[in-house]
């Protein structure tokens, strides 16, 4: 038997968040004469491979970590000077001035980004850097995923790099270990050391990229309305890219009332409107995904973001703004601190509790926490109050289809003046964080389902045919590639599986599961006169939606082994 | 048993399948812009040389020949448990066909030392002539057993099915031998995380990653550069056409009874043209 495999650092998940720790605790060490090793764990194939997100984002933080990235050729798909904030009818689109939307949604000057370019860039980055730093041995893991954290004594040592791990060989440990992971392993050290006390809250990311036939490079557009007409809280975004490429996504809550609401299908409904439609007729798409994205903000961050020998970072933690529509800076001021907290604890050779103590207070003093605080309540708005996107929402959509959404507005106001004034400063009051009415507790995301919903039917504009995709097309899309004898996905119960079938067939529709799938997973299989829960799981692109909508609690999505899963390169 | 087996294996670097190769001007496929990777049915073939090594004892030596980014499958083998790498890698062989190929591989062969049984893929996914295997096993002097499924060695002697029409045959041969090995065989088990450690260290430490992986040119291994490349190779590529591009446009029907999913079936695109009532 040989030795066990040991570093000084381990990190799980190739994200930006702990990329950039590698780099800055690499530029950290340089001078520093002492030895350290360092893994990384990434469970794509390659860097970037399971990496998707919108994205437009500011680079103060990628300024601060690469001062020169310009010139290191960071692939930046295009600048933001054109930024609209605007309301979709069914037919109409209307970009609203300026003036009346908040500051933190106008993206001028940011970057439009690829991040699973940006991701493979910064792998590369810190391979370059460690050539440079002999002292610290680097070793970048692809296609190995952490399975199982093991705890030792209350702390939290290394992890298990097989599903079903057979002997010492599949496991490594780590005296520190960081987890930039997007929920999939994170959740047990968040269980393990009872962080929570609000559960998180999801939305789901749907995406598509096109070649248009022309450029729309440095427009960004962030939407709400159609065809989110039916109380769902979410939005579409289109960002122009270069060499003509466009980004089309939605972002949709997994709060939804509608227990059939199917994300990539809205995602078709939007590019179904005229204004897209004209945009990518005569295009082609190129790449198809989904990711969830952790909504809660400031009140679902977990207790401690250090525990016993690990650190949380970016998605794990959750510092993901929804009001500011920014995550990716926030991952990376995670790593950046997170590096020099944990530089400075293997430097004294202080690995307890104490000495990672200073990344909270770090972050809690920082713009990530500080931030989400101003911005706490901002979810809670729309949820507590259900008029706000249920009734409101589709008057000023249909105001914008008339050709009038100030009237639109107006009519809101005239419906029920005394309510809907009510409601819109206190709405306005919660946004902005200046009312206080102290800590909040989401439910968890299934909890809103209501079986019965029935969502408005709208009456389609025409849309070119080619332009739209089945859910399975858009499998094609996203690559999927599996090894033999994957299961990825648990089902608990199967018979819980057969009730809830059947309760939803009684009225008329599908499980959320077989519904809410991005990407034409779950089915139901007649068996004699069973129906039964089944699984395409070689269609699986990894968002989790199904793990959150499930109304029983049924299913865990585990990461993949032997690199298995979409290839999201160009997401 | 004597001496334990020395067992080789040959991979190559092949366009990755997910990718779009480029093809150059004269039609042979553009190796720089395509992403790459191991040639899939080499994954069979190295299955056996680790299974055999796993079973009777012995070490594997991966050999291939390829531009230099092709060491990255050597890399690959050893994460899987080969014990070292050999790379002919030499300009003069760019465009051999299989003729100059299995030249240079014999040469390369030869250098490398003894050997008992060799084991190649079926074929590779960017060339599919599956001639470059039997061509090395004549150009040695040995006895070939191809699209082998399932073997087993005893007594020096190796016993195998070999796939034919509708059935297999049992081969028996003498070692040395050359196999080459059919995808039904054992898929290749995943690499472990010590291999990928043991390599992983091997990037960082040139001196190290000498002793484990060797590159070799012609002049090393003897080879008459007349008889390699584009020299060497007879076969000429007189034209390549571009067939267009693949991409769906697929429609699931589920969950029917059998009559509604005729209907269904029916009612949409073309297909009704194709029924006679």
């Amino acid at each position: 038997m040989s030795a066990r495999i040991e570093y000084d650092l381990m990190l799980v998940g190739g994200s930006p968040s702990n990329l950039t720790l590698a780099y800055h605790f690499l530029e950290l060490a340089k001078d520093s004469g002492k030895d350290f090793t360092i893994a990384v764990l990434e469970k794509g194939p390659e860097f970037g491979s399971h990496v998707m997100s919108g994205a437009v984002s500011n680079p103060h933080v990628l300024q601060k970590v690469w001062p020169n990235y310009k010139e290191l050729g960071f692939p930046v798909e295009a600048v933001c000077d054109d930024s609209n904030f605007s309301i979709l009818g069914v037919k109409e689109k209307w970009d609203m001035a300026r003036w009346m939307y908040p500051p933190s949604l106008d993206k001028t000057g940011y970057l439009v980004l690829t991040l699973s370019y940006c991701t493979a860039w910064m792998a590369r980055q810190v391979q370059e850097k460690a050539k440079e730093v002999p002292n610290v041995a680097v070793d970048m893991y692809t296609g190995f995923s952490a399975h199982k954290v093991i705890f030792e004594e209350g702390r939290v040592v290394g992890v298990a790099v097989a599903e079903n791990p057979r002997s010492e060989e599949d496991y490594v440990y780590a005296r520190l270990t960081a987890f930039g992971d997007k929920g999939f392993i994170s959740r047990d050290v968040i269980d393990y050391y009872k962080l929570r006390n609000c559960p998180q809250i999801w939305s789901v990311g749907v995406k598509e990229v096109w070649q248009c036939q022309q450029s729309y490079a440095g427009k960004v557009w962030h939407t709400l309305g159609w065809p989110l007409l039916e109380g769902t809280f979410g939005g579409g975004f289109v960002y122009g890219m270069k060499d003509n490429k466009l980004t089309i996504g939605m972002v949709i809550s997994l709060d939804s009332q509608d227990p059939n609401m199917n994300p990539q299908l809205k995602l078709q409904e939007y590019k179904k409107h005229p204004w897209i439609q004209s945009m990518i007729q005569g295009g082609k798409l190129l790449k198809y995904g989904a990711a969830l994205l952790p909504e809660g903000g400031y009140y679902c961050l977990p207790k401690r973001f250090a525990v016993p020998g690990a650190l949380l970072l970016g998605d794990a933690l959750g510092v993901l703004d929804v009001k500011r529509l920014a995550g990716i800076d926030r991952a990376m001021e995670c790593g950046y601190v997170a590096a020099e907290v944990m530089f400075d604890a293997l430097c004294k050779g202080d690995l307890g509790e104490e000495a990672l103590a200073p990344y909270q207070q770090r972050l809690t003093d920082s713009f990530v926490v500080k931030e989400a605080y101003q911005d706490r309540y901002f979810r809670w708005a729309f949820m507590e109050n259900h008029r706000l996107l249920g009734d409101y929402l589709p008057v000023v959509a249909g105001g914008v289809d008339s050709g009038h959404p100030l009237l639109g507005m107006i009519k809101v106001g005239l419906k029920n003046p005394f309510r809907a004034a009510g409601d819109g400063i206190r709405a306005l009051q919660l946004i902005e964080g200046k009312k206080d009415i102290g800590p909040i507790k989401y439910e968890p995301d299934f909890k809103s389902i209501v079986p019965a919903f029935v969502p408005p039917k709208y009456e389609e504009p025409p849309f070119d045919k080619n332009t739209i995709y089945s859910r399975p097309d858009a499998v094609f899309f996203a690559s999927t590639k599996y090894h033999e004898g994957n299961k990825h996905i648990d089902e608990f119960n199967a018979d819980v599986c057969v009730k809830c079938i059947a309760e939803y067939e009684k009225l008329g529709k599908t499980t959320p599961c077989v519904a809410d799938c991005t990407a034409e997973v779950h089915r139901i299989d007649i068996i004699g006169d069973l129906k039964k829960h089944g699984m395409s799981l070689e269609n699986c692109i990894h968002c989790r939606t199904c793990e959150v909508v499930c109304p029983q609690v049924n299913l865990r999505v585990k990461p993949t082994e032997q690199g298995s899963g979409p290839d999201f390169m160009g997401l | 048993m004597a001496d334990p087996f020395d067992i080789f294996v040959l991979v190559k670097q092949v366009p990755d399948q997910g990718s779009k190769a480029g093809l150059n001007p004269d039609g042979t496929i553009d190796r720089a812009k395509a992403k790459r990777m191991l040639n899939p049915f080499d994954r069979y073939a190295l299955q056996a040389a680790l299974h055999t090594k796993k079973t009777y004892g012995g070490r594997v030596t991966a050999i291939s020949m390829g531009p230099p980014p092709a060491v990255e499958v050597l890399m690959e083998a050893l994460e899987h448990g080969v014990d070292r790498g050999v790379l002919l890698s030499d300009r003069r062989l760019a465009a051999s066909d299989t003729l100059a190929t299995a030249y240079a591989l014999c040469k390369t062969v030869q250098w490398v030392g003894r050997f008992d049984i060799i084991f190649c893929g079926l074929q590779t996914t960017d060339g599919d002539t599956a001639q470059v295997g039997p061509q090395l096993a004549e150009r040695l002097g040995l006895p070939q057993i191809t699209y082998c499924q399932d073997f087993k060695i005893d007594d020096h002697r190796v016993h195998a099915e070999r796939i034919i029409e509708g059935g297999y045959q049992k081969l028996d041969s003498e070692l040395p031998v050359l196999v080459t090995v059919a995808n039904s065989y054992h898929p290749l088990e995943y690499k472990s995380f010590r291999g990928a450690w043991r390599v992983q260290q091997l990037l960082r430490n040139e001196v190290e990653q000498k002793k484990y992986i060797q590159t070799v040119d012609l002049d090393v291994i003897g080879a008459d550069p007349d008889r390699c490349g584009l020299k060497g190779s007879p076969t000429i590529v007189a034209a390549t056409e571009k067939v267009g591009e693949i991409g769906g446009n697929c429609t699931m029907h589920e969950g029917h009874t059998a009559s509604v999913l005729v209907e269904e079936l029916l009612g949409c695109s073309n297909l009704k043209e194709f029924v006679k009532a």
